[in-house]
């Protein structure tokens, strides 16, 4: 059989799944920019994010994944490159704190640490695919973190909280798979406890002593306490996560109506098409809508994980894996700090928020699965 | 490579189920919040975005009865000061230089109780543009200060009935505290006089509206419009220009006074009624004060002004809050008392010596002629005001026992409330053996009710107390048949269209049920005062015939006072006037021609102040 006619092998219930939350997303995002300034303005931008997000999922889709896992050290590289992309003179853009766009010539282009998580993913498969589905050696596991240091520790520099958590996530879930020891991640868990905690207090002493905000920034530190009580600064930092929740809580069981919430439309829910669009859907759709929404995800998991599990590699497995975990610490992320579960990070909602970078990278990762599915274990000629 | 696919089995198990618990965490939570809570946010959601706007409602207007406005209103740009200012010494300091105004005074005004503890305290009003602007443009330097577009009172008419019309302030904290009270904070609220009566008409329904409001508290739409309602306007019964006369008569007559050797004269009152219909075309006090003080909230030094002994406490309204000794005046009830009890007719005649011995040696009285009147009838008692005639008609009531005078009195409405619409009136006093005991109850050798005080009632001193509005109803009462109508102030209330929507008719306030040719015998006596008895200098030459009585009352400690209470014309009687001046002297020189001149007003004769030299009681 020809490349070509090995493409139609689609998985269905994926490009769905995906479909779905794109239309839902869609429609959130057109409702909670409605009321906006330049409204109509982003809501085209969103779609055409949608429509560009095509072509890197397909070109991704029709690439054999396989050919990537001899590419180690160029794609390290290239990940370093795309995270440090924004720092190089000229190229970078500034928003809300943290140096994390590419632009030319004042024009935002993209975040490079949206694409920067894939090519992350995709090397860490292909160093743990080297280990058998065993990770017992600790020079192992240190050739693994040494690969989630590069990113990180430049995603951190940027600064970026949330997305350096993703990066972590990430990196756990693919340590699952690549067959690391439960011990180990106690351990792991313990030894991160300490370095963010001496981190913690290395910042205190370091602000401190040079009198400057350095290492993480001082509304990081905020947003984090907030978290642990909302209550205690609810016109400032708090004051997101209480208008949030105030939103989601009065869409009760059914919702405002699509367009009629009050909340998003009025503004008292900062951010409402890109960090809180679960919170647009909770308030308008009611819980209704947001069973809805889990329920999508919960199929698009799962179907991720038939992929992973249905891969004729482990390198493909991992690849699924990597992209599974992305996502769903991106859902218990994105909604769960819009319900006061998670400190609030600038993580968007897969196929939800607002947001070409993230769209597209978003559909890129589908065209991984996708072209792990179609390579899989029983597909003649491969 | 097959056994790859068994390794990894439970490890993708792990990863289904970390999968299936965030999602359960997640839906958990979001239960949580959206059905169990979800009733308590909506009302959060609610409150964040409905927001109740109230527009003050103006205050109705108040009108004479010829449509004149006396009270209305007016927009006047005001500072407010937020009370936490008050130790911003140095916002106080530039606050100070800006409106003109001593720190002191602004302190004052911040330091106010008078209000709820957290409102904002009107520091000035009408502050001059340059003000506002200073400190428009400078608003980081005056932090907790606002400037406001306030609605006050406006007087046209100036002090005109001030009295009457009383004054209007800033709600205070026992009103908002009373059950139902209608008020919020900073409500304009009638405080005296007819703004008081009438506050329920005055004041108007605020105006509430439910809008919609964005997370910057912009407006987006209304959700409920209520217009404001504006209060009713008011129209009195006084009539400016007798008023105004009215006034210059009782300023006139403290000058008179002065010049006639009672320097001591500054207080007084005097009322002019319609005595079919117990309309007050005019009421003044002596003092009086500008109701302008009390715009924006009155200064602590004003109040103080306004309520204290030195300066005669120039906010009560004597008509009907003071109360004094009826002096001669009195000798009407007691004439047409006697009448009617069968005591003396018109023809009994006495023999006046200038002393009586009615009840013994030891218990002698004099008549205020020393030199005595000789024969006198009953008739030429009341035109000479003669004493020892009323000496004699007290003692006949005394020795009757039956308290015949005060009941009569009583029929008259002396010792009780006028009833008229204005608040704070006194009901004075006629004395008897009841409240004789009751009054002296500690002291029991004084309780007993002597023939000394039935006759000092007789002449209208000893115990007795009536405010000058109670015997003006007395006297009305005898124009009119016997019947006092009650009076008041208030003829119409208008809607938004000025159409009535409100009139007042005429009520019996006390039927005396006197009969109709003791009364005509009394108005023929009264008569006889202004023609040839003890009014005659303060009504010589005066066009239409006057019936009425001079009074001079001898109050312990203090100079005689003058009295004058009368009405006109004597065969259809139509206005009774009262002009009480406290240590003004003789009521025929101090009173009589003041009185003359408000019933000039009344009756649309021409004004003329005359000096008349009188020297009775």
């Amino acid at each position: 059989m020809n490349e070509r006619k090995r493409l139609w092998f689609i998985n269905w219930p994926l490009l769905i799944a995906v479909t779905a939350l794109a239309v839902y997303g869609s429609l959130m995002v057109q409702s909670a920019t409605a009321g906006m300034p330049g409204g109509p303005g982003l809501f085209r931008r969103h779609l055409l994010g949608l429509a560009i997000g095509l072509v890197p999922m397909v070109v991704v889709w029709a690439f054999d994944y396989r050919t990537l896992q001899g590419w180690i050290g160029p794609l390290l590289l290239m990940d370093a490159l795309l995270i440090l992309s924004p720092r190089i003179p000229g190229l970078g853009a500034t928003a809300k704190g943290a140096t994390s766009w590419l632009s030319v010539a004042g024009f935002r282009l993209f975040q490079p640490s949206e694409p920067a998580k894939l090519l992350t993913i995709v090397v860490m498969a292909a160093v743990i695919a080297t280990y058998k589905g065993k990770i017992e050696r600790p020079a192992d596991l240190a050739k693994v973190l040494g690969i989630l240091a590069v990113p990180l520790a430049l995603i951190m520099l940027q600064p970026d909280l949330g997305t350096g958590m993703v990066f972590v996530a990430i990196t756990a879930g693919m340590l699952l798979i690549g067959g690391l020891k439960p011990r180990w991640f106690l351990i792991l868990g313990i030894v991160g406890f300490i370095l963010v905690g001496g981190l913690l207090s290395l910042n205190t002493a370091l602000d401190k002593a040079l009198n400057r905000d350095v290492l993480i920034k001082q509304y990081q530190l905020d947003r984090l306490q907030v978290f642990v009580d909302p209550t205690r600064d609810p016109k400032g930092a708090g004051y997101n996560l209480e208008q949030s929740k105030i939103a989601i809580g009065s869409g009760e069981l059914t919702g405002k109506g699509l367009g009629s919430g009050t909340q998003s439309n009025l503004r008292f829910l900062p951010e409402p098409h890109t960090d809180f669009i679960f919170s647009v859907t909770a308030e308008e759709l009611g819980f209704l809508g947001a069973v809805i929404l889990l329920g999508l995800y919960l199929a698009l998991l799962i179907i991720s994980l038939e992929i992973a599990a249905s891969s004729r590699d482990l390198f493909g497995s991992l690849i699924v894996a990597g992209v599974m975990t992305m996502w769903t610490f991106q859902i218990l992320e994105n909604i769960g700090m819009t319900i006061g579960l998670m400190p609030i990070t600038g993580i968007p909602l897969p196929f939800m928020s607002f947001g070409s970078s993230f769209m597209v990278t978003n559909l890129a990762a589908v065209g991984m699965l996708l072209s792990v599915w179609t390579r899989r274990q029983g597909v003649s000629g491969y | 490579m097959l056994d790859f696919r068994q390794q990894l089995k439970p490890r993708f198990a792990v990863l289904g189920f970390v999968v299936l618990a965030v999602l359960g965490l997640l839906l958990a939570r979001i239960w949580t919040l959206q059905v169990l809570d979800g009733p308590a946010y909506a009302k959060q959601a609610n409150d964040n975005h409905v927001r109740e706007v109230t527009t003050e409602a103006p205050r109705g207007r108040i009108l004479d009865r010829n449509g004149r406005e006396l009270v209305t209103n007016r927009p006047t740009m005001a500072v407010v000061v937020a009370p936490s200012s008050i130790n911003d010494e140095k916002l106080l300091a530039r606050l100070s230089t800006v409106l003109n105004m001593p720190v002191a005074d602004i302190k004052e005004r911040v330091a106010s109780v008078k209000l709820a503890p957290l409102a904002s305290r009107t520091v000035a009003i009408d502050v001059p543009m340059s003000a506002v602007a200073y400190i428009s443009e400078h608003e980081t330097e005056f932090p907790g200060v606002e400037v406001r577009t306030q609605a006050v009172r406006k007087y046209p008419q100036g002090s005109l009935a001030a009295h009457v019309l009383g004054y209007a302030g800033e709600v205070s904290q026992s009103e908002l505290e009373l059950p139902d009270s209608p008020y919020q904070y900073g409500d304009i609220v009638g405080k005296a006089g007819a703004e008081k009566s009438f506050e329920k008409v005055l004041q108007g329904d605020r105006g509430r509206q439910l809008v919609e409001v964005d997370a910057k508290g912009r407006q987006q739409t209304v959700i409920l419009n209520g217009e404001p309602v504006a209060g009713r306007d008011v129209v009195l019964t006084i009539d400016s220009k007798v008023q105004a006369v009215t006034e210059k008569a009782l300023a006139q007559a403290m000058e008179d006074a002065h010049k006639a050797k009672f320097p001591k004269a500054r207080a007084g009152a005097a009322v002019a009624i319609d005595i079919k219909t117990g309309e007050i075309l005019a009421m003044a006090s002596l003092p009086t004060y500008d109701p302008e003080l009390f715009l924006g909230g009155i200064s602590e030094k004003n109040w103080q002004m306004l309520t204290s002994k030195d300066s005669e406490f120039p906010l009560t309204n004597r008509a009907i809050m003071a109360q004094y000794p009826a002096a001669s005046t009195f000798k009407a009830m007691t004439g047409l008392a006697g009448l009617e009890a069968g005591f003396t007719s018109p023809g009994s005649t006495y023999d006046c010596k200038g002393i009586w011995t009615g009840m013994g040696e030891q218990w002698k009285k004099y008549c205020w002629d020393h030199a005595g009147h000789g024969n006198e009838t009953f008739m030429e008692g009341i035109r000479d005001s003669c004493d020892t005639v009323f000496y004699e008609i007290g003692y006949r009531f005394y020795r009757d026992k039956g308290e015949k005078l005060q009941k009569f009195a009583r029929r008259f409405g002396f010792g009780a409330d006028s009833g008229i619409d204005l608040p704070g009136e006194v009901s004075g006093r006629i004395p008897d053996a009841a409240w004789k005991a009751s009054y002296n109850e500690n002291y029991p050798e004084y309780q007993q009710w002597l023939p000394g005080d039935t006759v000092n009632l007789a002449i209208g001193q000893g115990d007795l107390l009536v405010t000058p509005l109670q015997l003006l109803d007395a006297y009305a009462g005898i124009a009119n048949g016997g019947k006092v109508m009650k009076p008041h102030v208030i003829k119409q209330v208008l809607d938004a269209q000025g159409t009535p929507i409100l009139s007042t008719s005429p009520e019996v306030a006390f039927d005396s049920k006197t009969s109709q040719g003791n009364l005509s015998t009394m108005k023929t006596a009264l008569a006889s005062v202004t023609k040839d008895g003890t009014g005659k200098g303060a009504f010589v030459g005066f066009p239409v015939a006057v019936a009425g009585k001079t009074g001079t009352a001898q109050v312990t400690g203090k100079d005689d006072m003058a009295l004058f209470v009368g009405f006109a014309p004597v065969e259809k009687p139509r206005y009774a006037v009262v002009v009480v001046i406290e240590e003004g002297g003789h009521g025929g020189s101090v009173a009589g021609p003041a009185a003359r001149q408000i019933l000039a007003a009344c009756l649309g004769q021409k004004i003329e102040h005359v000096t008349a030299t009188d020297a009775s009681r």
